[in-house]
């Protein structure tokens, strides 16, 4: 059995000894390097483009939007953001002249003796100033995407509610922050065909944004994965641009040209979190049941929409959180401002929304005066109910044995009864938190997809996988190396990997959305099955048995004939299974478990196939002169399904923890006219190792019917809970709830002035 | 960064011999702060002279009844170093509690007090600011949250070191050499405010450079403690800090230094503090009491009110612990 065991990460050692390549360890000896002029202004026309004397401008190449050749976009959902600005800038930082030389210092050089002139328009910097319209920089209302979702008779039920309560709460841009900042590689080959290669963890959105920017068929453009230094989302749709501003200069210039940021760039010019402001009205009975709910988003998704309508979309769907109420609205937009373009992040509008929803909890508790167990409890979807998009769960619902194991093995109860010590400025606090997350794209999305993935025999008698799942450090390869060693009675070090390149492996859909092991799993288990059939079959012909009868264990084949077990090694099998054709391949494509059935236009159905559940305990000390937080203990209990590799498990849960409280307690970008103020890790506060204390990590294995060996998509959950539960645990330390993040010292003083003026 | 060349210096004259006063030759001592200004883009030197290859500038020295302290000592040398420790608590608690491991390991004293402001409008190369020949402070409109609440009219940095605030306290001396001689100079008179020069920090010419910072042993009954409040745990810069310098006869104040960073352009001295300090006797009470005179005559902007609260509150708690003698308890502070 190598499913459930934590068996060691494929590429691990690869990593840590330094022999891995990452894009920029790639040297081509006739290679340039890319540089990106952009804007310095929020919202302008260009007037004038100029090109100081005092630097030979016969040493490098230029391109602007004029040298795109089909469609100067970056293809995405509405095709709105340009490549490159023409006449008008939407937003600082956006590109506008492209500039490549041999050398990187040349590059720079060149850049600053570029001076653009601008005729200044006025800048819609805040989600307030979109909804104004006054200044209408998207369509007539600013609003890329809105949603409506009802069950119920919301009105009604808010007359009979004995309970009202209402709270407006905000969330903030955060940044990715991965390790490796974006790069890309680009050649243009004699024949047209493009090449890409780089950091991401898509190489198809990358294919398909080519394509489009070129008018290139398939066959001309070939994409292919470097080792990527993390991607939690950042590296989702933006790599299209930098790979766009690549192939540019390299079409023009006529050398393979690499673009590697900073991460002083990288985190200005690529996209953040959404931030949000997130209404929240709730009706109850005086117990504390759920009747009847309010909940209106509003997402900045910045100058254009990249992915915001899929980001909200999710965000409304998670907006109640893992609760019943029978009548309800959710109203959800996302506005146009003149900010960097919002995209994917971890989570995808869910972090928002949960933060949101579980604190409202914490409200409605404190003004019912009912525990935040109790509240929770009365309130929890159970096995049979249905969400808010009036989909019945019918399997793997964790939600009561979460609950329950946080709060064993936290010891919430006894802990939350403490008493505070009464000389110390130390307040101790503790916080809950109790949310879902839904695998798998959105409604149709992986109906559209339909990802594939395949299985191959290699000439060495092992097997290989051709898959555009994208190992990004979450272990996309050693979990799929377990599944197909699993299939087929082998070890994961049996099992290779084709390059992840777009003219070798199919398309299995993005890498994202939590459905790389739940989605992809499924497909490449699926694949591997077929395999095995194939290789049963063709082995029974020649041995003469039914291929039922053959088994695959320990690496060999074995099967039963006149009484006596006949064994032939695996790689022998698959050698003889080749004998004739050269080459034995199986591909399989995902389809949706059966009865699943959404509805886009009214936004109602099974929104997801499954969802995976958690709960977060968090405890805090807070110094009540400075009012500085210090996280004491983290526990968390998850319903992953299967753990196919625990270990692995547990690193997806602890990482996205960590970032969770990060957005919580310390993240938030600075701005100025629409300028970033703190884009260094100096100044843009992530928690280090030392703020992070103990975390306990339960894995819940509730099996999902439709997942390889049960296993759900848990790679964004842990990002949704984790900020709630510290400020939470903040609240029971000092007593007032702050409804912003990140809690800093500062918003935690507001929130006690404001409360000590109410009462 | 631009192209620059680079040379290491043998001795403090070879190293000041290649100094322009066109502040074109930079000196490189860790080499932390001034790598970050030459990839951001601050500065663009011709020459960058490194002086740790100079030999005679790493030791802590007894002389009399000083201490010479190097220039090239690093930051975990002072917060490791047995005299250091115990005579002067808190320049070792400033060197320690800076930055990270590896950071204390290669920064060095003369580099920390040296080092240019983290204000980020004068970081971002997209802000023109009085620091840089710019005529506007950015801050006054803009966030301004880790900006200064004292002598901020016109620019409105803080000064980023922190041992500079335990050498105030301190009442450090400054060696300081050029291809002509040397002069000593009192830390006080060093550091300058943006109304006399808002393009330095200090009064060093690009010619000279700092060899030594001479501290003179405390009198009996002296003692002397720092405190640093930060955002995260590790790789951080002081968002408030002080260093508190008392002389004490039978537990009554005879003379006291208390001096906050991150407060101001330069280290700050609360100077109603020290006085109302002289002739008390100082327990925690007449530590919170004295603490509220620290924001006296401080000009909050738009977002670091906050930092009001924060100074009493640690020069309570300074206070309290010099007063104590109990250095033990800063644990948790
Ligand atoms: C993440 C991080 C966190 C930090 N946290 C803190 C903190 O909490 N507290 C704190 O105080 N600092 C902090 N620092 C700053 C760090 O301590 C200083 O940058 C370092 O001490 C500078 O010393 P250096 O020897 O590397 O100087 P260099 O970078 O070599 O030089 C700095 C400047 O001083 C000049 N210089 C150096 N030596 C001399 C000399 N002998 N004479 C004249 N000029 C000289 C240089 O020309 C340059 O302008 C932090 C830095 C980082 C990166």
């Amino acid at each position: 059995m190598t499913v459930g065991q934590s068996v060691n990460r494929k590429e691990g050692r690869d990593k840590v000894t330094g022999a891995a390549k990452y894009v920029d360890d790639y040297h081509f000896q006739d290679i340039w390097y890319g540089k990106t002029v952009r804007s310095t202004v929020a919202h302008a026309q260009i007037t004038g483009i100029e090109f100081l004397a005092g630097f030979d401008w016969s040493t490098v190449v230029l391109a602007d939007y004029r040298d795109i050749t089909s469609r100067n976009i970056v293809a995405l959902i509405y095709d709105d953001q340009p490549l490159l600005a023409e006449s008008l800038v939407r937003h600082v930082y956006e590109p506008i002249l492209l500039i490549a030389a041999p050398t990187k210092e040349l590059a720079e050089l060149a850049a600053k003796h570029v001076h653009i002139t601008y005729k200044k328009l006025p800048a819609v910097l805040t989600i307030e100033d979109s909804l104004s319209a006054e200044q209408k920089i998207f369509g007539d209302d600013n609003v890329f995407k809105s949603y409506t979702v009802t069950r119920g008779n919301v009105e009604d039920a808010f007359q009979s509610a004995e309970v009202v309560v209402e709270e407006t709460y905000h969330v903030g841009h955060q940044e990715q922050l991965y390790i490796e900042t974006n790069g890309i590689i680009a050649t243009a080959k004699s024949d047209g065909t493009i090449l890409i290669q780089g950091s991401m963890q898509c190489p198809y959105y990358v294919h398909r944004a080519i394509k489009e920017l070129f008018g290139l068929p398939d066959e001309k453009v070939v994409v292919v994965q470097n080792v990527t230094g993390g991607g939690f989302g950042g590296k989702e749709e933006f790599p299209s641009v930098v790979a766009g501003h690549a192939a540019l200069l390299a079409k023009k210039c006529g050398h393979p040209v690499k673009i590697v940021y900073e991460r002083g760039e990288d985190f200005v010019a690529s996209t953040k979190r959404h931030p949000a402001v997130i209404r929240h009205r709730t009706g109850l009975t005086r117990d504390g049941r759920l009747i009847a709910a309010e909940i209106d988003l509003t997402f900045d998704g910045g100058a254009y929409c990249t992915l915001s309508p899929v980001v909200l979309s999710r965000g409304v769907i998670h907006a109640l959180g893992p609760y019943k109420c029978p009548n309800i609205r959710v109203t959800g937009k996302v506005v146009a401002t003149n900010t960097p373009p919002n995209g994917a992040f971890r989570g995808f509008g869910v972090p928002q929304a949960c933060f949101a929803s579980e604190m409202h909890m914490e409200n409605i508790s404190r003004k019912l005066d009912i525990s935040p167990v109790e509240l929770r409890r009365k309130n929890m979807l159970h096995q049979g109910d249905y969400t808010l998009t009036g989909q019945q769960l019918t399997y793997s619902v964790g939600t009561q044995q979460v609950l329950d194991a946080v709060l064993e093995r936290s010891d919430y109860l006894a802990r939350r009864s403490h008493k505070q010590p009464e000389l110390s400025n130390k307040r101790y606090g503790i916080g809950l938190s109790f949310y879902y997350h839904g695998g798998g794209f959105t409604g149709s999305g992986e109906e559209k997809i339909k990802g594939q993935a395949a299985v191959e025999l290699t000439a060495e008698g092992t097997v290989r996988i051709l898959t555009a799942s994208t190992e990004i450090g979450q272990g996309t390869r050693t979990i799929f190396s377990q599944i197909v060693a699993q299939e087929l009675g082998l070890r994961p070090e049996d099992v290779e990997f084709e390059e992840n390149d777009t003219s070798k492996v199919p398309d299995s859909g993005p890498t994202v959305a939590s459905r790389t092991c739940m989605v992809v799993g499924r497909v490449v288990q699926m694949a591997a099955a077929s395999l095995k059939e194939e290789m049963a079959k063709r082995i029974a012909s020649l041995a003469q048995c039914q291929a039922s009868e053959i088994q695959f264990e320990g690496r060999h084949l074995l099967w039963q004939k006149d009484g006596e077990i006949i064994s032939v090694s695996f790689a022998e099998a698959a050698e003889r299974c080749m004998s004739r054709t050269g080459f034995l391949k199986t591909t399989a494509q995902y389809s949706s478990p059966p009865g699943i059935k959404w509805d886009d236009v009214t936004y109602s159905g099974d929104a997801y196939p499954v969802y995976a559940y958690a709960a977060d305990v968090v405890e805090v000390e807070v110094d009540m002169d400075t009012f500085e937080v210090k996280i004491l203990k983290v526990t968390t209990a998850t319903d992953v399904g299967k753990a196919i590799n625990p270990t692995l498990a547990e690193g997806q849960i602890e990482g996205g923890t960590v970032q969770a409280l990060g957005y919580g307690l310390f993240e938030e970008v600075a701005w100025k006219d629409g300028k970033i103020l703190n884009n260094r890790l100096t100044n843009y506060i992530i928690p280090t190792s030392l703020d992070i204390p103990d975390m306990e990590t339960v894995l819940i294995e509730n099996p999902y019917p439709y997942g390889p060996y049960g296993a759900k998509g848990i790679g964004e959950l842990p990002m949704d809970g984790g900020a709630p539960a510290l400020v939470a645990a903040i609240a029971d330390a000092v007593g007032a709830v702050v409804t912003e993040i990140p809690a800093t010292p500062e918003r935690i003083m507001e929130a006690m002035e404001k409360l000590a003026v109410e009462a | 960064m631009n192209k620059f060349e680079y040379v290491n210096a043998s001795s403090v004259k070879s190293a000041t011999e290649q100094l322009q006063s066109d502040g074109s030759v930079r000196i490189k001592a860790g080499g932390i702060d001034i790598l970050d200004e030459l990839k951001e883009r601050t500065i663009n030197p011709k020459r960058l002279v490194n002086i740790k290859t100079v030999g005679g500038l790493k030791e802590i020295k007894e002389v009399k009844d000083s201490l010479h302290i190097g220039t090239l000592v690093t930051l975990s040398e002072l917060a490791s170093n047995k005299q250091v420790k115990t005579l002067f608590p808190a320049l070792a608690e400033a060197a320690l509690g800076a930055a990270t491991p590896q950071i204390r390991n290669v920064a060095t004293i003369g580099g920390n007090i040296c080092q240019r402001p983290r204000c980020w409008y004068y970081r971002s190369e997209e802000f023109s600011c009085l620091k840089k020949g710019g005529n506007e402070c950015h801050a006054h409109l803009g966030d301004n949250r880790f900006h200064a609440i004292f002598g901020n009219d016109k620019c409105a940095m803080v000064h980023p070191s922190a041992t500079a605030v335990a050498l105030v306290a301190l009442q450090a001396k400054l060696k300081i050499e050029d291809t002509k001689g040397h002069r000593i100079v009192e830390i006080d008179n060093f550091f300058v405010k943006p109304e006399e020069n808002a393009k330095a920090e200090n009064i060093l010419k690009p010619t000279e450079i700092i060899t030594e910072v001479i501290l003179a042993k405390p009198a009996v009954g002296s003692r002397n403690f720092y405190i640093k409040l930060k955002e995260k745990q590790s790789f951080d810069w002081p968002m408030a800090d002080v260093a508190v310098a008392m002389e004490m006869a039978g537990g009554v104040c005879k003379a006291a230094r208390v001096v906050l960073g991150a407060a101001a352009p330069v280290p700050w001295r609360a100077v109603a503090v020290e006085k109302a300090l002289v002739g008390k006797k100082v327990d925690a009470s007449v530590a919170e009491e004295v603490s509220r005179l620290a924001i006296e005559g401080a000009k909050p902007m738009s977002h670091n009110g906050y930092k009001l609260k924060v100074f009493e509150t640690i020069v309570a708690r300074a206070l309290s612990v010099v007063a104590s003698g109990d250095f033990s308890s800063k644990e948790g502070f």
